[in-house]
């Protein structure tokens, strides 16, 4: 696992898209700080935050359409698959190499709350609440999007697919409002990764959010683990 | 070392290989022959443990694939059909990775890969990403893959397609070297390259296996030997006198340019009364005052017995 996590992570900043993923993030992500914060001399790092993760379901596909689909179009995936490793391992390892990008990127921008405690007042609990849930929302988006690389049979196709599900998550919320149907809208809203993380956003440490990100991000995995095993059976 | 037994796969409703059973012993090379489309990448990619058989048992070194796979895949390197590069890695920093996850020893890696970079004639690119090499490094590169980890078993799969002939003929002398220590199975439709290579020969024909022979056996043609001779007499002068020696039993004329040269192909009982069928025809050439030009002894090749064993199976 810890071999795989190694070269998905070198692979990362070997090829452009580590670079592609960190740049078009810290980019749009300054200009709604600037937009957010500077321009509105505010100090709510929450409400900035929630906005830059929409970013999430922009750009967790970027990182993750290459690792699986990618392996299994250039058919490296011969050499993962009658290796001593374990499928779990696998998908474990190329997973945490997508959230060690994430993270690592998220710590970069941790700048701007330096920037806004220079000039302003940053209350530490609640942007380390803030930040926890921005990460978990983001485990949770690249656990999905690689379950979908997992199915895809080309890192293009990958990526507009994990666009759209991520895409049709978001939308949730606004189907959700609309639905008259009391059930019907409860499970909907039960599925929104973003209604999710509001607790969050008001600086509750929700365990209800942080269980839910975590189960998904779980299940997900184990889908991918089941789609990958499923196709090794049927030999395709 | 490794066994198949009663393996059968399909792929939906196609059945790629039926009721498939052989076994490669220990320290052979062992060569899986067969047309396109026979099988013989779908057996290798079980016999990796790529994907499971549909039914029956993979063995390896007496495990079974199915239940422990981890220790069965450690003693396997697999160059399949098209070698698992990673363009964007350089040469030393894929085989390390490689090793890493054949569970190589953390401080043995570089050695190891040294080595190996050694035995495959790979030192001069170890510096270079993969993606900028020429198909014969990358071929190169992708059996150094498969020594990572010092597997005893090593399985290829058609190692030498599309190379040029000089590399094809380094890649053979690899798998001869490689033979010497580890257990090479490996999948070819070349018939001379087999022939060349292997001690121990499994045709497969349409997912069936239809002979499994040591090469040998394969080719021992039994109590007659063929031999083709090209003598400088007429025709209408030597044929008669060829006729007359005991040992000959039948006599073929082949085609020659030259009018005064005659070629011909003799079946001849193996020992006469008057020593072997060569010295016979030799003597009697002499006699004639006919120059013998040539005169080898046909074996029968691996051809005719891939050909007369399809035929069979239809």
């Amino acid at each position: 696992m810890i071999s795989v996590w190694k070269r998905e992570l070198q692979s990362y900043f070997y090829t452009p898209i580590g670079y592609l993923f960190m740049g078009v993030f810290l980019a749009l992500s300054s200009v709604m700080f600037y937009l957010q914060i500077l321009d509105q001399r505010s100090s709510d790092l929450l409400t900035f935050i929630g906005q830059i993760s929409y970013l999430w379901m922009l750009l967790c596909p970027v990182l993750t359409m290459r690792l699986l689909a990618e392996e299994r179009q250039k058919r490296t995936d011969q050499l993962l698959l009658t290796s001593p490793v374990s499928l779990t391992g696998i998908v474990l390892g190329k997973y945490l190499a997508a959230v060690t990008v994430m993270v690592a990127t998220v710590l970069l921008t941790m700048v701007y709350a330096l920037i806004v405690a220079i000039y302003g007042q940053v209350y530490p609990g609640e942007l380390l609440v803030g930040v926890a849930g921005f990460i978990l929302q983001g485990c949770a988006f690249i656990a999905l999007d690689l379950f979908i690389s997992g199915c895809a049979s080309t890192p293009v196709s990958a990526a507009v697919m994990a666009f759209g599900v991520n895409f049709i998550l978001w939308i949730l919320d606004m189907v959700e409002s609309s639905v008259s149907i009391k059930w019907l809208s409860d499970v909907l809203n039960f599925f929104s990764l973003y209604a999710r993380n509001e607790p969050f956003l008001m600086g509750q440490l929700s365990f209800a959010s942080i269980g839910f990100d975590v189960s998904f991000a779980i299940a997900c995995l184990v889908m991918t683990i089941h789609a990958l095993d499923s196709r090794r059976y049927r030999g395709a | 070392m490794i066994e198949l037994r009663h393996v059968t796969k399909r792929y939906g409703a196609v059945e790629a290989v039926h009721d498939l059973s052989f076994r490669a012993p220990e320290g052979q090379i062992v060569g899986l022959l067969g047309q396109n489309g026979a099988g013989k990448t779908t057996t290798l990619n079980m016999l990796t443990g790529y994907f499971p058989p549909t039914s029956g048992q993979v063995l390896v070194d007496g495990m079974d694939m199915l239940y422990e796979p981890r220790a069965c895949k450690r003693c396997i390197g697999y160059l399949p059909e098209k070698p698992p590069l990673y363009d964007e890695m350089t040469v030393r920093a894929y085989l390390a990775f490689v090793c890493e996850l054949k569970e190589v020893q953390r401080k043995a890696i570089p050695g190891h890969i040294r080595e190996i970079m050694d035995t495959c004639g790979l030192t001069e690119v170890a510096e270079r990403l993969v993606g900028h090499l020429s198909k014969g490094y990358r071929q190169r590169v992708g059996v150094a893959q498969a020594l990572c980890g010092n597997p005893p078993v090593i399985v290829l799969d058609e190692p030498t397609v599309g190379l040029d002939p000089k590399q094809v003929v380094e890649i053979r002398e690899l798998m001869r070297e490689l033979g010497k220590t580890h257990t090479v199975l490996f999948s070819s439709h070349l018939l001379s390259e087999i022939q060349q290579l292997c001690q121990r020969v499994i045709i497969l024909h349409k997912g069936k296996l239809i002979r499994e022979a040591d090469m040998a056996e394969l080719t021992d043609t039994g109590e007659t030997i063929r031999l083709r001779a090209s003598i400088a007499m007429k025709e209408r002068l030597l044929l008669p006198a060829l006729k007359g020696l005991d040992c000959v039993r039948r006599v073929k004329v082949l085609p020659t340019q030259d009018a005064d040269t005659t070629e011909v192909e003799l079946e001849c009982t193996r020992d006469g009364d008057r020593g072997d069928p060569q010295t016979q025809l030799f003597r009697l050439l002499c006699g004639l005052d006919a120059p013998l030009r040539m005169l080898t002894q046909q074996r029968d090749t691996l051809e005719d017995v891939f050909l007369r064993a399809t035929a069979e199976s239809e």
